[in-house]
Parts: structure tokens; sequence; C-alpha cells
């Protein structure tokens, strides 16, 4: 493993390349921009055409730097936080510049970023236009800063830099969420996305202090180098614990149990800012931060084996969920949490690349699945009960949305050739071929989950495509509030245009989703060429020259001492078999899908209730709607004990510390001296003596350890 | 030094301006002297020899005042007291400035105190004199009484006096350990002086058991200032009660007397005391943090949660002095100007809406954004800063308080040893989860949701017969314009003001090194002793 990492070669500096800050600049300077039209009260769609050219711009200076890639290189932009002591040095100093880190690792992951963040905002030229003014403006503002945010915490070139870009997404997504803000559920969403990211984000800091702590440096270059040298491996807590911090990072910023709560929520935002969030942006941050800090992950035993578990846990427990929600969004929100499990299952069982693979290929199949969606919500005045639509595909103008909803879906349900096909099966190969027991288990809960995914994606697309046209609009242009300058959801104007019947998407929409649906196929062709013409697979070559392959090497050393008693997938070639369980899983899911959802809609319901009604198991559907109660129960065990407790110090420092004790205190000469002689008549001497008594308290501390350590 | 003195002067010659013009021109001539006293200091700044080096400046001895008592009119900075002094200068403008629509009665009186106010802080930070450094700490308190007392809310008066009286109580132990080490001085040196520096050394030099109290006293004398828990009660009571303009520079100023008098007194001169009490005075600063933050959490006035919320925030800072590292210093200090300056600001945008709708009770108001658009947008920025997002200027020092904390016990190589460790830095840590919550929780409430105004002012206009707009004007948004300036400068390039803090944090701390070391071998082998009844012997 060691001899791996000294490989790697350590990361040139190269100031020359400083254009490549263009990058982070040009979102940047598009929200300066956007603020800018926003204040001179601009009605046209400017902000959104600003910001579509500068991320364009980005996605053009990513590309040019991708053909012109020669090995890692690290470039200064400016010194951030950064001072030293004593000569200086590691350990001697603390450093977080603002400079960039470019592998083919952040290629790769800034190649969608910046290229989905395009497409979503040209998307959103449209989707947002009936917000034409200073919410508009506010709107591409937010954009810009995620995908500023987004690009600093990849490319950024230390722990600092990824923090700045991690709290940042955070920001971004809580004035995006909240971006109808006269409504209490989106201001409470938003809220709670950042609130629960931050408990993650203190995982992180903690972990950025311990790499400092036993590393004393925060530069990726430096820190890899640092490690390399020594110290890894230790048994030392405070060295193996770095991997379960910086964990808990990644599990609030990409929704893996327990800290998934936020996204499902998240979907009170806009729907492109939804698309954003769970396709290409901030989701994948945990993917990414584990990936760059996979040398890390092996200080400890167990710590990728724990990240394996809560991704398995993650995947089923939000597949089950996804299965019995209604609204179209909510299940792929679901869907999201249940894909990025894989993920980060990948990560666990050690294939980087699987993850990264599965990463890149999700993030055009979800961008794709939430814009149909957004689509479909534009069109019917916010209607997504997928209860309430049908048969979207016969209707004028919805052909687009629909087959590239299919697309999206088969995408998604891993149908056998499609790319995520392919991805998915990477990370499966690898726990199922894993020489741990427990890898192996959990393999076989994904390939079951990757079923339950079949279903309920096709479920979802069977109800609203296919079937009788049948559609019921939504509310949203009927309770309009009172104030009509009022900026509302995704368009108060055009719902209202539009009360009494589905208008369908135009040009922009329309050319997304088509590009998108081109883009998640041809997501799968460094699969096709491997297969076909044995060309080593791109996103392969493209981790393999990172940080994060080192695990993968870890587990083709596992592999290769594993071929001598060859592994298989139930008697088969492990490749064959699970290509033809994986097609089983995601064929047959299909199926029932269509059984209950298109050939007999009524045989659900039935099915449902003779469930519902069996005293054993009868809870189970239900719980699934809720899901799971967790939210409920974070309430009862956290959040509610956690209130009282303030309630009750917020009332003891009123009535006990300053009523009782300070102000009590003070009374206490006053009655002495009506004792003796009722001389002092304010209250001014009383407050004095009862200043004593919060001193006093000190004293007696300060005295009682004195006494302890001088005996 | 004249410069100095005249930084100081000039707001009081402004007051005295003001006490005998008309009242219709007081404002402007408070703005014109706290503008004047903020140039001058920027010409100080400017010349300023000394901002790597870590010295004082100037350093030549300055006319004796009491020469029998050896107390002197020595004035002069280094770069932590220059940045506070500055900070508090340029906040004073925009205090006057906040204040035109606020304050319609007795309006010279109130400028004029409000001068006196800012003269005693920059005096205090620019003392070189213990004494000086006593008169300006003292002072300060008569004229923030008055403010509060006359021009406050309801329960005024009692704020007034609560603040005044807790406060000067806490400062007699303050200066009774100042004029103890002075007596020890004379008594080794034969000569009075209240030279800080001289003084310094002399604690320095004093028998562990000493400093310990001398320790103590200072670190309670300046822990009220702070307000470290539990000695906090009197400032949300002032903070509620008192104008705007009052809290801010209640806040943003004179609280950091607190945090400068312990980084100026109470850890240099008793080194061995402080090495002592360092694990109390920490566990009291993350006290400070989860309480404070806790009650915030279910404060419904606006007011008092930032106020608490200043409780917290301080307590991270101080956490960050004691953890004794370069690292936590720096960032303590860095912390000291942007807590002024966020804090500050969210005080401004507070009397804002205040003088609007005449409540501050965050569920009888609501949902402002829509009303008031351009002041949304400075309270979410200001907030954001509060949280500590990185990029603004509160991050990076809230970062470096926790990572010093977290790194105290990781010394191998940092020649820096500390008390602290990562318990500590997680316990304090959750601090940073509760103050994204209440703060989000407060804009939740009065920024974003439905428009919720209380029923008798829903214009702020029927009331006040000043010129106050819907949303803030071009006056309110000139106060807030240079502080968000500031905000996003110090969170971008904190560079220079690191740089400039690092060798100043490094003096302060030069004696604590081996003194930590030492006080580690005492305390591991203190186990072994038990066992070993010859070791127990030798060991006092």
């Amino acid at each position: 493993m060691t001899t791996i990492l000294a490989d790697t070669a350590r990361a040139t500096v190269a100031p020359e390349l400083s254009w490549l800050g263009l990058v982070l600049i040009l979102p940047l300077a598009s929200a300066a921009l956007c603020a800018l039209c926003g204040a001179f009260r601009c009605k046209s769609k400017l902000p959104a055409w600003i910001t579509v050219v500068a991320l364009a711009a980005s996605f053009g200076l990513v590309l040019k730097a991708y053909f012109g890639y020669a090995g890692p290189v690290e470039i200064p932009i400016f010194e951030w936080i950064n001072f030293s002591w004593g000569e200086g040095g590691r350990f001697q100093s603390f450093v977080a510049d603002c400079a960039l880190y470019v592998d083919s690792l952040t290629l790769f992951w800034m190649l969608f970023v910046t290229g989905l963040g395009t497409l979503i905002a040209l998307y959103a030229s449209e989707y947002m236009e009936g917000d034409k003014g200073t919410g508009y403006s506010r709107f591409f503002f937010g954009i810009s800063i995620f995908l500023f945010a987004m690009s600093s915490l990849v490319m950024g070139d230390n722990l600092v830099m990824l923090y700045l870009g991690w709290e940042g997404v955070g920001l971004a997504s809580y004035l995006l969420i909240g971006y109808d803000y006269h409504r209490p559920s989106a201001v409470a969403a938003a809220k709670k996305a950042f609130i629960v990211n931050r408990i993650g984000d203190l995982g992180l800091a903690l972990g950025i202090f311990m790499l400092w702590a036993n590393y004393g440096t925060l530069q990726y270059d430096e820190l890899f180098a640092a490690m390399n040298a020594g110290g890894q491996s230790s048994i030392d807590w405070d060295i193996a614990v770095i991997p379960f911090l910086i964990m808990l990072g990644a599990f609030g910023k990409s929704a893996q149990f327990p800290l998934h709560v936020w996204l499902p929520d998240a979907m009170e935002g806009p729907t492109p800012v939804s698309a954003l969030i769970h396709a290409a942006t901030m989701v994948t941050a945990g993917v990414y931060l584990i990936a760059r800090m996979f040398p890390f992950f092996e200080l400890h035993p167990d710590a990728l084996a724990t990240v394996a578990w809560i991704g398995t846990g993650t995947a089923l427990l939000a597949a089950t969920i996804g299965m019995m929600q209604h609204d179209i969004k909510r299940v792929f929100a679901y869907s999201t949490i249940s894909q990025l499990g894989y993920m980060f299952m990948g990560l666990g069982v050690g294939t980087s690349f699987g993850a990264c693979y599965h990463t890149f290929t999700h993030a055009f199949f979800k961008a794709l699945l939430f814009l149909t969606a957004g689509a479909v919500m534009h069109g019917f005045a916010g209607q997504l009960d997928l209860r309430k639509l049908s048969g979207l595909r016969r209707m004028p103008g919805w052909r687009i949305v629909s087959w590239t909803m299919f697309i999206g879906c088969l995408w998604l349900a891993a149908f056998p050739l499609t790319a995520a096909f392919y991805s998915k099966d990477a990370i499966l190969l690898a726990a199922l071929t894993s020489p741990r027991w427990d890898f192996v288990l959990l393999g076989w809960v994904g390939l079951f989950t990757a079923a339950l995914t079949a279903y309920y994606t096709f479920r979802v697309w069977f109800r609203v495509c296919a079937g009788p046209v049948h559609v019921e609009m939504g509310s949203d242009g009927h309770h309009a509030p009172a104030d009509p300058h009022d900026t509302h959801g995704h368009g108060t104007q055009t719902s209202h245009a539009h009360a009494e019947g589905p208008h369908a998407p135009r040009w922009a929409i329309n050319g997304v989703l088509v590009v998108l649906a081109v883009g998640a196929i041809a997501a799968g062709i460094p699969s096709y060429l491997e297969i076909m013409a044995h060309v080593p697979n791109w996103v392969q070559t493209m981790i393999a020259n990172s940080s994060a392959s080192q695990g993968a090497g870890l587990l083709e050393a596992h592999a290769a001492a594993h071929d001598g008693h060859h592994s298989t997938v139930l008697g088969m070639d492990p490749h064959t078999g699970l290509a033809i369980i994986g097609t089983i899983a995601s064929v047959g899911g299909i199926s029932v899908a269509f059984f209950f959802h298109l050939y007999s809609r009524a045989s659900a319901d039935r099915l449902l209730s003779w469930l519902r009604s069996r005293s054993l198991v009868g809870w189970i559907p239900g719980a699934m709607e809720h899901k799971w109660y967790i939210d409920e129960i974070y309430h009862a065990l956290v959040r509610l004990p956690l209130w009282i407790g303030a309630q009750v110090l917020s009332l003891g420092d009123k009535h006990f510390l300053d009523g009782a004790i300070v102000d009590g205190m003070g009374k206490l000469p006053m009655a002495i001296g009506k004792l003796f002689r009722p001389l002092y008549g304010g209250g001014l001497q009383g407050y004095a003596v009862t200043m004593v008594g919060g001193l006093g308290l000190v004293l007696a501390w300060v005295t009682w350890v004195w006494l302890r350590g001088h005996t | 030094m004249a410069l100095i003195w005249l930084s100081i002067i000039l707001p009081i010659a402004a007051a005295l301006g003001v006490a005998v013009s008309p009242t219709r021109h007081a404002r402007w001539i408070a703005l014109a002297g706290t503008l004047a006293s903020l140039a001058v200091l920027a010409v100080v700044a400017w010349q300023f020899p000394d901002w790597t080096t870590g010295k004082h400046s100037p350093s030549t001895e300055a006319p004796a005042w009491i020469p029998r008592a050896g107390i002197s009119l020595s004035v002069g900075f280094d770069t932590v007291s220059l940045l506070l002094a500055l900070l508090t200068a340029l906040l004073m403008p925009l205090c006057i400035l906040g204040s035109f629509s606020a304050i319609t009665e007795r309006v010279r009186e109130y400028y004029g105190w409000f001068l006196v106010l800012g003269s005693s802080i920059i005096l205090a930070f620019a003392a070189r004199d213990a004494i000086l450094f006593y008169i300006g700490y003292e002072f300060t308190l008569l004229p923030m009484t008055i403010i509060i007392a006359v021009y406050g809310g309801t329960e005024r008066r009692v704020a007034a006096i609560k603040m005044f009286l807790y406060t000067f109580l806490g400062s007699m132990f303050m200066l009774a350990a100042i004029l103890y080490v002075a007596w020890e001085h004379r008594v080794v040196s034969g000569v009075w002086t209240f030279d800080i520096d001289t003084l310094t050394a002399t604690g320095v030099r004093l028998p562990a058991a000493t400093q310990y109290w001398l320790f103590a006293a200072l670190m309670i004398g300046f822990a009220v200032k702070v307000p470290l828990f539990p000695l906090h009660t009197w400032l949300p009571l002032a903070h509620d009660q008192a104008p705007t303009a009052g809290s801010v520079i209640l806040a943003a100023s004179m609280l950091k007397l607190g945090t400068y008098g312990n980084y100026r007194f109470a850890l240099p001169m008793a080194p061995a005391g402080g090495v002592e009490l360092m694990t109390v005075a920490a566990v009291l600063s993350i006290a400070a943090i989860i309480y404070a933050s806790l009650i915030c959490w279910v404060q419904t006035d606006a007011k008092k949660l930032i106020a608490y919320s200043s409780v917290a925030h301080l307590g991270l800072c101080m956490l960050g002095l004691f953890a004794l590292n370069p690292v936590g210093a720096e960032g303590a200090v860095f912390y000291m100007v942007n807590h002024g300056v966020s804090t500050g600001a969210l005080f401004l945008c507070i009397g804002m809406f205040y003088e609007r709708y005449h409540t501050k009770d965050t569920d009888v108001l609501g949902g402002l954004a829509k009303r008031m658009p351009v002041w949304a947008c400075f309270m979410v920025f200001f907030t954001m800063a509060s949280i500590g997002l990185p990029g603004l200027n509160g991050f990076v020092g809230e970062f470096l308080c926790l990572g010093g904390t977290f790194i105290a016990e990781h010394d191998v190589q940092s020649g820096f040893p500390g008390l602290l460790g990562p318990w500590y830095a997680i316990v304090a840590g959750l601090g940073l989860i509760l103050a994204a919550m209440y703060l989000l929780i407060l804009l939740g409430k009065i920024v974003w949701g439905p428009l919720r105004v209380p029923h008798t002012s829903s214009h702020g206009h029927s009331e006040s017969p000043s010129t106050l707009t819907v949303d803030i004007n071009g006056r309110e948004i000139a106060t807030l314009v240079p502080l968000a300036v500031a905000c996003l400068w110090l969170g971008l390039q904190p560079k220079p003001m690191l740089d400039a803090i690092a060798p100043c944090t490094q003096r302060m701390l030069e004696h604590y090194p081996a003194l930590v070391e030492r006080h580690r071998q005492v305390e591991t082998p203190r186990v072994a002793d038990a066992r070993d009844p010859l070791a127990k012997e030798t060991t006092p």
C-alpha cells in the first residue's frame, strides 16, 4: 500500500495555470452581477444569461484544462489564512491559501459540475421566468454562489478551501431552498438543510484539526506526502479517528443515514435547485471528500467498512421509503439518497472507481429526472401527485418530457446496457467478490435494493406518463397570496395564465432535457468501449492518477490474492453472474411496477389494503410512507429534550442565577441593614453585594481547584 | 504620542462643542468629532512602525502625571490594541449616524455622553500605564450608564444600575491585583511605577502561589466584562434596555475591554497562575458557549438573543486565548475585531426595524423581507458573518479559536504546548451547530415567512415624526455598508491582520511553553508518586 502511495507523483507548482482561477471567479462575478441586477430592479432575463454565460465559460476552461492535463498541479492564487511562528514549515504554520489543486479527480468532478450547472441554469432561465424581477436575480445569485462554492470545494488545494466550499454550498442551498420565503415550509426546509449540514460540518472541522495536529499541514499534497512518510496504520486513537470525523462531514453533505433527513425536504426549493443539489453539486461533495481523502480511510480498519455499511443501509432505507411516496419529486429525492448509498457502499468496499463512475452517471440521469419532474410541475400548476397525473405521453407537447423521463427512469432502474447498469455493476461486483463476508452480504442487499429501485422508479413513469390521459391541475394558481407582487413559487403569473389547462414546455426546457438524455446515454460510452474495444475505462483512468486510486490499489491487491481461489457469484464468472442477476433484478422490478401501476392499478390498492389489514406487517406500509418516523424520532430524542433544557436554562438564568442569586443576595444586606439600622434606602448597595454572590461562586471554585492542586 | 492623545481628546472637544451649541447642530458636531478622531487614528495606523515586530509604539517615555506615585500619561499601541482602537473609532461615527432618528429628546446630552464614551474606550486601549488604563476602563461605565438609564427601555434604571455596579465591582478585583503588583515592584526596586510592561515583568517573577491569586483576581475582574458564565447576567438586561447605538458600542467595544484585559494583563502578568487555572477558565468559557447558545434558542426578543449570542461568541474567543498556542491566540484576537463588526452590525439592523415597529418580539414581528428587502439583505449577510460562514470575517476567528483549542495537546513540533485538547474543542464545537440554529431561527422568524407586523403601528411614521421610510433609507444603508465591506475584506484577506497580530500573541505567550511543560510533568507523575513514597516526599 505504502509503495503505491510512494509512486504517486508530488504535485508541481504551476503559477502559469492561474487562469484556472477563473473557474472560481466567473461564478462569483456572475453572483455579483446578479446582485447588481437585483439592486437595480432588472426586469429582463439578464441575470439568467449572465449566469449561463459565466458557467459555460467555466465549463470551457475546465475542458481546456482537461485537454492540457499533464499531471497534478498546485496553482497558487492568493494567500488566505496564512501565518507562521517559530521557524515556519509544517507544525509551525497554519496555511490555508486560496490555491487550486488540480489532478484528474478534480477535473473529472469539475467536468460534470460545471457542465450540468450550465444546463440547469439554462433550464431555469425558462422555468423561473414567472418571477422576473428581484426574485429572478436572487435565484440566479444563488445558483452562481452554488457553483462558486462547489468549484472551490472541488478545486481547493487544502481542506480549509474545501471547507469554504463545503459551507458555501450550505449557504447557497439555504438561500435557494428557502427561495419561496413566504412559505413557512420552505423556510423550515432551508433551515433544516443548513443545520443538519452543520452537524456534519463540525465533524469535518474536527477532522481537519486532527489532521493538522498529526501532520502539521492541511494541503493535500503535503498531507499525502506526510502520511506516506509515517504515522500510517498507527493504533493511536487520535490518528485512527480521522476517517470517522471526515466521514461524518461526508454523511451530512451527501445525506446518508443518520443525517439524511434534510434532503427530501430540500425539494421545497424550485425544481432546478433540486436538480442542482441532487445531481451535480452538494450531495456529490461527500463522495468527493472521501475519494479525495481515501488514503486516510486506511488509518483504521473499520473506517471503510463503516462507510460501506452506512451506505448500503441508507440505500435500502431510502428505497423502502421511496416506494411509498406519492409526490414525484419526493420519490426522486429518496432515490437520490438511495443512489448515494450505493456510492458510499462502493467507496466502502474499496472501489473508488465504481463510486465515482456511479456519481458520474447518476449526475446525468438524476438531473434529467428532476428537470422532467419540474417540467410537469411547471406545466400543471404545481401538481406532483402521481395519483393525479396519468397518460402524459399521449398529451400534445409532452412527448419529449415523457420519453426523456423514460430514459431517466431506465437509467435509474439500472436497466441492462445503460450506463448506470455498468456503474452499479462495478460497485456490486466489488462487494460480491470481496474476501470479507459482510461485504458480500452488503452486495446482496444492494442487489435487492436495485430491484426495489426499478420498482419505485417505474411506478412513477407508468403512473404519470403511461395509461389513460387524466390530469388534475395543481393548486398553485388558486390560493395565490393576496399580495399581487408576491414572488411566488415557480411563477404566480404563469400559474395564473394556465390555471385553466396545462402548458407544454418550450425550447429551453425541452432542449436541456434532450441534451441531458443524450448525456445520460453517452455516460455509458466508457463501458461500451471497455467491453467491445477493450479500451481502458475513461473514468478508471481519471481516478487512477489521483489520491482516490490508492484505495483501488488496495482492492486490486486483495483481488489478486483472491484470484487464487477464484471468486464466483452463484457459481458463475463474477461478471457474467452479476450481469444476469442485475438484469433479473431490474427487469423484475419493472415488471412488478408494470403490473401494479399500469396493467391493473386497482390491484395495487387491493394489495395495499390487504397488507394494511394484517396485524403483523400492517404497520409497515404506513411507516414507509412516514419515512420510518425518523424525523419524529429525532424530534422526540434530540430536539425536544434540548428545547426543554433550553427553556429551563432560560428561566433559570432569569429567575435563579440573576433573580435569586444576584438580586436575592442584593436584598440580603438590605434585610440585615433593616435589622440593624434602616439607613440604606436604595437598592444600590444591595446590588453591589449581590454581585459578590456571582463572584463568590467563581472564587469558591478557584479555591477548590487550588486546594486540590496544592495538597 | 501626541497624535494618539489627539484622537482621544477630539471626541471630548466635540462633546464640549455639543454642550454649547444648539440642539439641531449636535449630531453633526458629534459626527465630525468622531470622524476626526477616526482620521487621526488612521494616520497613527498609517505611520505605525511596528506592524510586524509586536512591540509598542511609540516607546518613548511619557510625561509623568503624578510622579510620586509613578503614574504617567504614557499612551501607545501594539497592533492588537491599535486594531481594537480602530474598530472603536470606526464604529463611533456609524453609531452617531445610526442614532439620528432614534434619539429625539435630550439630544445634546446624548451625543455629548456618547463622545465621552468613545474617548474613554480609546484611552483604555491606548494606555501604557495601568492606572491610565483603569481610568479609561472605569470611565466608560459612567456615560454608558447614563445612556442606558436615560435613553433606554422600560426597565432602563435597573439595567443601568446593575451594569454599573456589577462591572464596577468586578474591576475592583482587577485594580487590587494591579496595585499589589505595583507594590511588589516597589518592594523590589524601591520606586513606584504603573508602566504595564514593567508590571508584567514583575508579575512574572512572583512566586507561583502568588501568581495564582493574581491571575484569579485579574481573571475575575475581566471575566465580568467579557462576560464569562456565570457572571454574565448584567449583559442581556443592559443590551435589552440600551438604545441601539449603546448596544453596538457595548457589544463591539466595551466587552472587548474584557477580552483585551485578559490578553494584556491576566495572561502575561501571571503565567504561572494561568497555567494552574487554565482548565477552570476554559471550562467556564465552554459553559458560556453552550449555556448562552441554548438560551438563545428559546429567546423571543431579538436583541436579547444577540446579547446572549455575544456571551457565547466571546466564550469561544476566550477559549482561543486559553489554548495558549499561536493558532488559538491569533484566532482570539482576530475574533475580538470580528465580533465587534458583525455583532455591532446585527444590533444596528435590529435597531432599524425596532425604530419602525417598536417591538423586538420575534413572535409579533416577522416576514420583513417582503417589506424591507434591502434591510433583509444586510440582515442575512451579517447573520451569516456571525454564524461563521467561510469567506466572511467570523469564520477565520472561530475556526482558529476552535482549532487552537483542539490541537493544544498535540504540541510535539509546534513548540507551544497547551492544556486544552480535543474534548474541549468537541464540546465547544457544538456551539457552532447551536449558533446556526438560533441565528437561522431568528432569520426564519423576522426576515422570512409571511409578513407579520404589530397592529398598533404598522408604520413607524405614525408615531415618530422622523423621516423613516418603509425600507431602510440612504443614511441607514451608509451605516451598514462600511461594516459589510469590513466583513468581506477581513473574511477574504485576513492575512495582513493575522501577520500583524502574530508577533503580539507570541509575546503574550512567551512564558507559557516552559510553564506548561513543567505543569504537565507535575501532573502526570502524580499518579506514579502515589506508588513511590520516596518520590512523594520530595514533591512539595
